[in-house]
């Protein structure tokens, strides 16, 4: 049984955060294709695995790379591969030469996620990989945070320098894809599809291509959310499962197709199963009921509101 | 409507050698094992088809469901001592009142929704069975009570045999009575179904619970059969192994998923070592470096294919999703068995200007 402080609260709380920003990375890439496309993707969570195999073994080749730029590899291989799976699967869907649609999707998305699971498989094999920290902390030494190379105290709470890491990445991106999304001429393409394609059209936005983009955007971001967590998880070819389990927690919860409800949603999501982890007294039962909290909230959204926070009409 | 001979000839033959199989296999009982495991596979995927292919409703519980009913009969055969033929009936039931449940909490869902809710019903089954080790055994997996005392594999083939026609049968005259047609047209439009007067609700249910029981009585019987249960089946991966077969036999035709599972299971048995005739061996050793490389493994006599067989099957089932929707089993037995039929219709019907205009305008959309 663990004393329930204030600190320990704290403590679940910024834990929750961290790994919530993470969440919400990913979920924000899911959230781009079903705006645009209209669908869901059940292939998410190999392109993040993809995307921190990529990192690996570009950090294994190139020792001396700074472990940004294998990130933005990362980001640029799962692109190229979203790109020509949405050529290849979803085009003709896009098109309207398949006769049921929705079925399409759902089974053409899920035998891209078996695919590509068993492509890694027969590849680098089913053992668990985990790649180097990617940098040190700066040691740092005050009243309020305390800093060593791998862990950071800030108020006595003590949080772990790798994942700092990976969420400060994470919302550099996160930022990076908003920026795009409001400012750029693509990226406000790719809002106005997704809000009317025809009138889009009408101004002389090529629906095709803005899907395509679209697609191959939402992978990289899954790829990326992959890169930056391959240094504090060990990878395994599989990993993808539970990662694309909670980006559709998270899409369904924050509403889907709403970038705001992805980034709230991924965050609420990571405080939840920090939280709801730490205050089931039997330890071993939390570990194992840690992903079903997230589950629970899934199906609770999906029964009482399923157009979730943000959501449009269904 | 009048069959083709040759289709009368391939089901006797079919009958006759699935019948004659345990002798044809006599030296041979792994493999009598696996044609048992076959028809395992092929009532899961041909149940599937029925509540996917016919009634639209794309649940990814299927597995989860049958292994509720296998967990469920190993369960009070161990804690209760009850006996296996009475766990198999209170698993199968068991696993319907589940189907019945998801039934009722996705009545308001569709397609997309309803697959991702099912993909999370079963993880938090499998996450459960995992972690409930008083109950389950948690990873370590629960034995399970054999059904029949006996060492040879031959009563469990005529067994399973007897329940994939036996459910087979059930979901043939199902889908061919009222209820088929009530389950198709939910499928191609809940709300006109429901206008014309179909009980959308009552038939979506039926068609998860009968599903769900179908599903449930296969995997309590096979588990009895295997003896062992462990969480690691209820992994994503083996439901989209039964996607794959009925997509690949044909996903609107039970007799298309049977086919297509039963040609999947034993292929994938069948890759997993290549047997390859002693005068191309030293050929192929030549490779055997840059082949391990790759993840392949040399024996004596053999190439091992390892995840490489699953990522062929990957591309299978992309390709027959993308170009054949029917499947390729199912429009082998539509020609083989309608084409005579086809002829009366072809001659009997006038060339057919609406056809024309109709497709024109799908065209220019």
């Amino acid at each position: 049984m663990v004393d329930i402080t204030g600190q320990y609260m704290l403590n679940l709380l910024l834990n929750g955060l961290l790994i919530g920003v993470i969440y919400a990375l990913m979920a924000l890439g899911l959230t781009l294709i079903f705006s645009v496309l209209g669908i869901v993707s059940f292939a998410h969570g190999e392109f993040y695995m993809i995307g921190g195999y990529v990192v690996y073994f570009v950090l294994q080749r190139f020792t001396n790379l700074h472990p940004y730029f294998a990130v933005l590899i990362a980001g640029l291989v799962t692109f190229v591969i979203g790109f020509i799976a949405e050529r290849l699967l979803l085009q003709p869907l896009a098109k309207g030469e398949i006769e049921r649609p929705a079925e399409y999707a759902i089974l053409i998305t899920f035998g891209l996620a078996f695919f590509l699971q068993f492509l890694m498989i027969a590849i680098v094999g089913p053992f668990p990989k985990k790649a180097a920290r990617f940098f040190d902390l700066p040691e740092i030494s005050t009243d309020i945070l305390v800093t060593t190379a791998t862990t950071l105290r800030i108020f006595e709470v003590p949080l772990s320098g790798n994942r700092l890491i990976a969420a400060v990445t994470a919302a550099i991106l996160i930022s990076a894809t908003i920026f795009f999304m409001a400012k750029t001429w693509l990226g406000r393409g790719l809002q106005a599809v997704s809000q009317d394609r025809q009138a889009a059209a009408v101004v002389g936005i090529n629906p095709l291509k803005m899907n395509t983009l679209a697609f191959s955007l939402g992978t990289m971001l899954a790829g990326m959310s992959g890169a930056v967590l391959v240094a504090v998880f060990s990878w395994v070819p599989w990993v993808g499962v539970p990662a694309s389990g909670k980006s559709f927690i998270v899409i369904v919860l924050g509403g889907m197709g709403s970038m705001p409800g992805a980034v709230l949603g991924g965050l609420i999501l990571g405080v939840v199963e920090s939280l709801g982890a730490g205050l089931i007294p039997d330890p071993g039962r939390a570990l194992a009921y840690k992903d079903a909290i997230g589950l629970l909230i899934f199906a609770l959204v999906l029964l009482i509101k399923p157009t979730g926070l943000f959501g449009r009409d269904l | 409507m009048k069959r083709s001979p040759v289709i009368w000839v391939l089901i006797i033959g079919g009958i006759a050698i699935t019948l004659a199989l345990p002798l044809i296999l006599r030296d041979k009982q792994y493999w009598l094992f696996v044609a048992t495991q076959a028809y395992f596979w092929a009532i899961l995927a041909s149940s599937w088809a029925l509540l996917a292919g016919y009634a639209g409703q794309f649940s990814f519980a299927h597995i989860a469901l049958m292994a509720i009913a296998a967990y469920f009969s190993g369960i009070v055969g161990r804690d209760l001592g009850w006996s296996p033929l009475s766990g198999i009936i209170i698993g199968t039931l068991v696993a319907g009142l589940v189907g019945l449940i998801i039934g009722l909490l996705c009545l308001r869902l569709r397609k997309t929704y309803l697959a991702l809710f099912t993909i999370a019903f079963a993880e938090i089954v499998r996450l459960a069975i995992n972690a409930e080790l008083d109950f389950t055994g948690g990873p370590m997996g629960l034995y399970l009570e054999p059904l029949i005392q006996t060492t040879s594999y031959v009563p469990y083939y005529y067994l399973i045999l007897g329940l994939l026609l036996g459910s087979l049968a059930f979901m043939y005259a199902l889908a061919n009575s009222r209820f088929g047609l009530f389950f198709r047209s939910i499928r191609e439009d809940e709300e006109a179904a429901a206008a014309m007067g179909v009980n959308v609700v009552r038939y979506k249910i039926m068609a998860f619970v009968v599903t769900a029981m179908i599903a449930g009585l296969a995997g309590a019987v096979d588990h009895h059969f295997i003896g062992f249960i462990a969480p690691s089946e209820l992994i994503i991966g083996r439901m989209s192994l039964v996607i794959a077969m009925a997509v690949i036999g044909g996903i609107e035709s039970l007799i298309g998923a049977t086919l297509g599972a039963i040609f999947i299971h034993f292929s994938l048995e069948w890759l997993q070592q290549i047997p390859i005739p002693a005068a191309l061996m030293p050929r192929i050793v030549e490779f055997k470096p840059a082949l391990e490389n790759l993840g392949f493994a040399l024996t004596e006599r053999a190439i091992q294919t390892n995840a490489w067989r699953m990522v062929g099957f990957g591309i299978l089932l992309m390709v027959t999703l993308r170009f054949w929707q029917n499947g390729l089993i199912y429009p082998i037995i539509q020609r083989l068995t309608r084409q005579e039929a086809q002829a009366e219709t072809v001659a009997k019907r006038q060339p057919a200007p609406v056809e024309e205009t109709a497709a024109q305008e799908r065209s220019e959309e």
